[in-house]
C-alpha cells in the first residue's frame, strides 16, 4: 500500500492532533509569505526610492572615485553641457541629469545657517525623481530654475524664512575665494530624513554657477535609464562614449552610492532569518512532539506492519509520508490564511513607524510575493520531514516483540 | 526433536532469555523443534514457559541467542532485516490474540495490505480480499473499519490477512483468548479448514483447551523446554 494513503487515513483519523500540528505549520508559512511579503516590498520601495533618489548610474571624473574633494568641483566634469548630450545618445539611457554638490551659508540677513546644497536642472529633475512630492509648500524649482531655492523644512524654519522670502547664499568657488548670490524662496521641501532637512537646499543649477564662478561644470551626471536596459551594458557604452570623447570618467552603479540602502536590506535579512529561524524551531519541536506522541501511540500498529512484513524502511517512510503530506496540507491553509491577512493589512492603512533618520513612517503594504511562498513551502516540508524524521526512524528500527507487546 | 516430512520452520537448539532489570530470566533453553507442511500444532504450558517466545523466533520476530532457526531448509539467522521480512511477508502469517488490524483500514484494506506488500496489483489485491472475507463469513463487512466489528469478526479479518498471501505456516498467538465460546469454537473451525484445504500449518500458543483439543500436535513447554511432543489422532 502507498505510504502516503495510509499516512493520509492516519491523519484522518487523529483530527485533533493533525489539526493542532497543521495550524502550527499554516502559521509558520503565512508568517514566512507575510514577511517575505513585506520585506521584499519595502526592498522594492527602498530600491526604487533610492533609484529616483542617486539614479541608476553616476558618471563622475576618474579622479573622484580614489579621493574625496577637499574643495566644491575639485573633480567636477568640464564641458558638462557637451558630456550630457554625448551620453544622452547612449541607447538604453532615457534621461541625464547633471548636478553640483556644494556646501555654504544661507543667510536671511541677520542668522547665518550652514546647508548642503545642490544644483539641478529642474525641469527634468522633476520629472526623473520624486522631487516634486517632496514640497511642503510653494512650489518645486520651475524652467532653468532662475534665482529659486529650494530650503528644507528644517533649514527654512532655522533661517525663519517662508516661501516668497529672499535669501542670501555664500560657498567657496573652487579656486578658493568667497562668493555669495541672492536667491528667492520658491518652496520647501521635506526629505524625510530630519538631519538632512536641516540642511538641505536645491537650486538651479545656473543661480549655482554664478555662485561657484565654474560655469558649464557639474560634480556628476545623473543616468536613468529606460525600463528593461541592461544596467552594466549601459555603464559599458557609457564609459566608451565619453572617453572616446576626451573624458576621464568613471561610473558608479547605484548599489555603491547607496550604503544605506544596502545596511537596511541587511537588517531586514538578519531580522527575517532569525525569526525564519525561530518559526522553523517552534515548528521543529512542535512537529517532533506530535510525532514521536503518534510512534508511542502506535507502537503496536508498527509491531503488527512490521510482523506482517512491512520492511523497516516501509515504516519509515510512512511516518515520513504523514510529517510531509501535514505540511503541504498546512501550506495550503497557510497560504489562505496569508492571503486573508495580506488583504486585511493592506486596507488597513496603518502607518508604520519611521525608520532610522527618517521623519516619516510609511502605510504598511504587503505584497503578494511568490518567492517568498515558495520558500515558505520548501521550509515548512523541510522542516516537517526533519521532524518526522527522527520519531520515524525510531519507530523503524523498534523491536517487533517490544511493539507488539506494548500496551 | 520431532521430524516432519517436509519442515517448514524449523528451531535448532535455540535459547533466549530476557534482561529484567539486572537479572537474565531464560524462557527458553536449548529447544529444538520442526514444523511441517500442513500442521496443526499447539504449543502448550503455563505462562513463562516460553511459548510466546518459541512462537516469536519461529516466525522471525525476534532474534536467538544462540541456536538457529531455519525457514525451508535454509537458516534464517544470516538474513537482513529486509529479507526477514520478506520471509515474513511471502511464507508467514500472523494471527494475534488482540487482532492487531489496521484501525484506518477496511476488512477489505486490511486483508489486501500484505499482498500489496508483496507486490500485487490493487484489483488482485481487493479481489483476493473479498474471497477470503467471503471464506471467513464476512462478505458483508468488506468496507466495514475494525472499530465496528465485533472480536469474533475482527479475528476473522485477521485470519483472511493471515492466509492472503498463501502462507506456509500461521503462527497464532493465543488466538481465541478475547474471544466468547461459541466465537472462539469457529475461529478455531475455520482455521482448521485452511489448514485441511490448503496444507498451511498452524502453530498455536494457547493455554485453549479447545485449542489443544483441536490440535493434532500438541508440544508441551515447561521452564524453557519441551516436556513433551505427541501427536494426536
Amino acid at each position: 500500500m502507498n505510504p502516503f494513503a495510509l499516512a493520509l487515513r492516519n491523519l484522518a483519523r487523529q483530527r485533533r492532533r493533525t489539526g493542532l500540528l497543521a495550524a502550527v505549520v499554516a502559521f509558520g508559512f503565512a508568517a514566512f509569505a507575510l514577511a517575505g511579503g513585506f520585506i521584499a516590498q519595502s526592498f522594492e520601495g527602498l530600491k526604487e526610492g533610492t533609484i529616483r533618489s542617486v539614479g541608476q548610474l553616476q558618471i563622475v571624473d576618474r579622479r573622484a572615485i580614489a579621493r574625496n574633494e577637499e574643495t566644491t568641483l575639485e573633480f567636477g566634469l568640464h564641458d558638462a553641457a557637451r558630456a550630457r548630450g554625448i551620453a544622452a545618445r547612449v541607447p538604453g539611457v532615457s534621461s541625464v541629469l547633471p548636478r553640483i554638490d556644494f556646501v555654504g551659508l544661507a543667510t536671511n540677513g541677520s542668522k547665518s545657517v550652514p546647508f548642503l546644497g545642490v544644483a539641478v536642472d529642474p525641469e527634468p529633475e522633476a520629472a526623473a525623481t520624486y522631487a516634486r512630492e517632496l514640497i511642503t509648500a510653494g512650489s518645486f524649482l520651475s524652467g532653468g530654475g532662475g534665482d529659486g531655492v529650494l530650503l528644507g523644512t528644517g533649514l527654512a524654519s532655522a533661517l525663519g524664512v517662508k516661501v516668497g522670502d529672499r535669501v542670501t547664499l555664500m560657498s567657496t568657488t573652487p579656486d578658493g575665494s568667497l562668493n555669495a548670490v541672492d536667491g528667492i524662496v520658491v518652496g520647501l521641501a521635506d526629505v524625510r530624513i530630519k538631519e538632512l532637512n536641516d540642511r538641505y537646499l536645491a537650486a538651479g543649477i545656473g543661480l549655482v554657477w554664478r555662485l561657484l564662478q565654474s560655469p558649464e561644470m557639474v560634480s556628476k551626471l545623473v543616468v536613468f535609464l529606460s525600463p528593461g536596459a541592461n544596467e552594466n551594458a549601459v555603464a559599458r557604452a557609457l564609459e566608451d562614449a565619453l572617453r572616446k570623447a576626451g573624458y576621464d570618467v568613471a561610473i558608479r552603479h547605484w548599489r555603491e552610492l547607496a550604503t544605506f540602502y544596502e545596511q537596511v536590506k541587511l537588517l531586514y535579512i538578519g531580522i527575517f532569518g532569525f525569526v525564519g529561524a525561530v518559526l522553523v524551531i517552534i515548528v521543529i519541536l512542535s512537529a517532533a512532539i506530535v510525532m514521536t506522541m503518534a510512534v508511542s501511540e502506535r507502537t503496536r500498529e508498527i509491531g503488527t506492519l512490521r510482523a506482517i512484513g512491512t520492511r523497516p524502511a516501509g515504516v519509515l517512510k510512512m511516518f515520513l509520508a504523514e510529517g510531509i503530506a501535514l505540511a503541504f496540507a498546512g501550506c495550503v491553509a497557510g497560504m489562505l490564511f496569508a492571503l486573508v491577512i495580506r488583504a486585511a493589512l493592506n486596507a488597513s492603512g496603518i502607518i508604520l513607524p519611521p525608520p532610522p533618520g527618517a521623519t516619516h513612517g510609511m502605510p504598511i503594504h504587503v505584497r503578494f510575493y511568490p518567492l517568498a511562498y515558495a520558500a515558505g513551502l520548501v521550509a515548512m516540508v523541510l522542516t516537517m520531514a526533519i521532524a518526522s524524521y527522527f520519531p520515524a526512524r525510531r519507530a523503524s528500527r523498534m523491536s517487533i516483540v517490544e511493539a507488539l507487546a506494548h500496551i | 526433536m520431532n521430524e516432519t516430512s517436509s519442515p517448514v520452520v524449523a528451531a535448532v537448539g535455540v535459547s533466549r532469555s530476557y534482561r529484567l532489570g539486572a537479572a537474565v530470566v531464560p524462557a527458553l533453553r536449548d529447544v529444538t523443534l520442526s514444523i511441517g507442511e500442513g500442521e496443526f500444532a499447539a504449543l502448550q504450558g503455563p505462562s513463562g514457559s516460553g511459548k510466546t517466545t518459541l512462537l516469536n523466533l519461529l516466525g522471525l520476530l525476534d532474534w536467538p541467542d544462540s541456536g538457529s532457526i531455519r525457514v525451508d531448509g535454509g537458516d534464517a539467522g544470516g538474513l537482513t532485516e529486509n529479507l526477514r521480512s520478506d520471509l515474513r511477508r511471502d511464507r508467514f502469517g500472523f494471527v494475534f490474540q488482540t487482532f492487531n488490524l489496521i484501525p484506518v483500514l477496511s476488512a477489505e484494506q486490511n486483508v489486501a495490505y500484505p499482498l500489496l506488500l508483496a507486490g500485487a496489483d490493487l484489483d488482485h489485491a481487493r479481489e483476493r480480499a473479498r474471497e477470503l472475507l467471503s471464506a471467513v463469513g464476512l462478505a458483508e463487512k468488506t468496507t466495514v473499519r475494525p472499530d465496528l466489528l465485533s472480536g469474533g469478526e475482527r479475528q476473522r479479518v485477521a485470519i483472511a490477512r493471515a492466509l492472503a498471501n498463501r502462507p506456509a505456516v500461521v503462527f497464532a498467538d493465543e488466538p481465541t483468548a478475547n474471544l466468547d465460546s461459541k466465537t472462539a469454537e469457529e475461529i478455531l473451525d475455520l482455521m482448521r479448514t485452511a489448514s485441511d484445504s490448503s496444507r498451511i500449518a498452524f502453530l498455536f500458543a494457547t493455554h485453549d483447551p479447545r485449542v489443544v483439543a483441536r490440535a493434532r500436535r500438541v508440544i508441551e513447554l515447561h521452564d524453557g523446554r519441551i516436556e513433551s511432543d505427541r501427536r494426536v489422532a
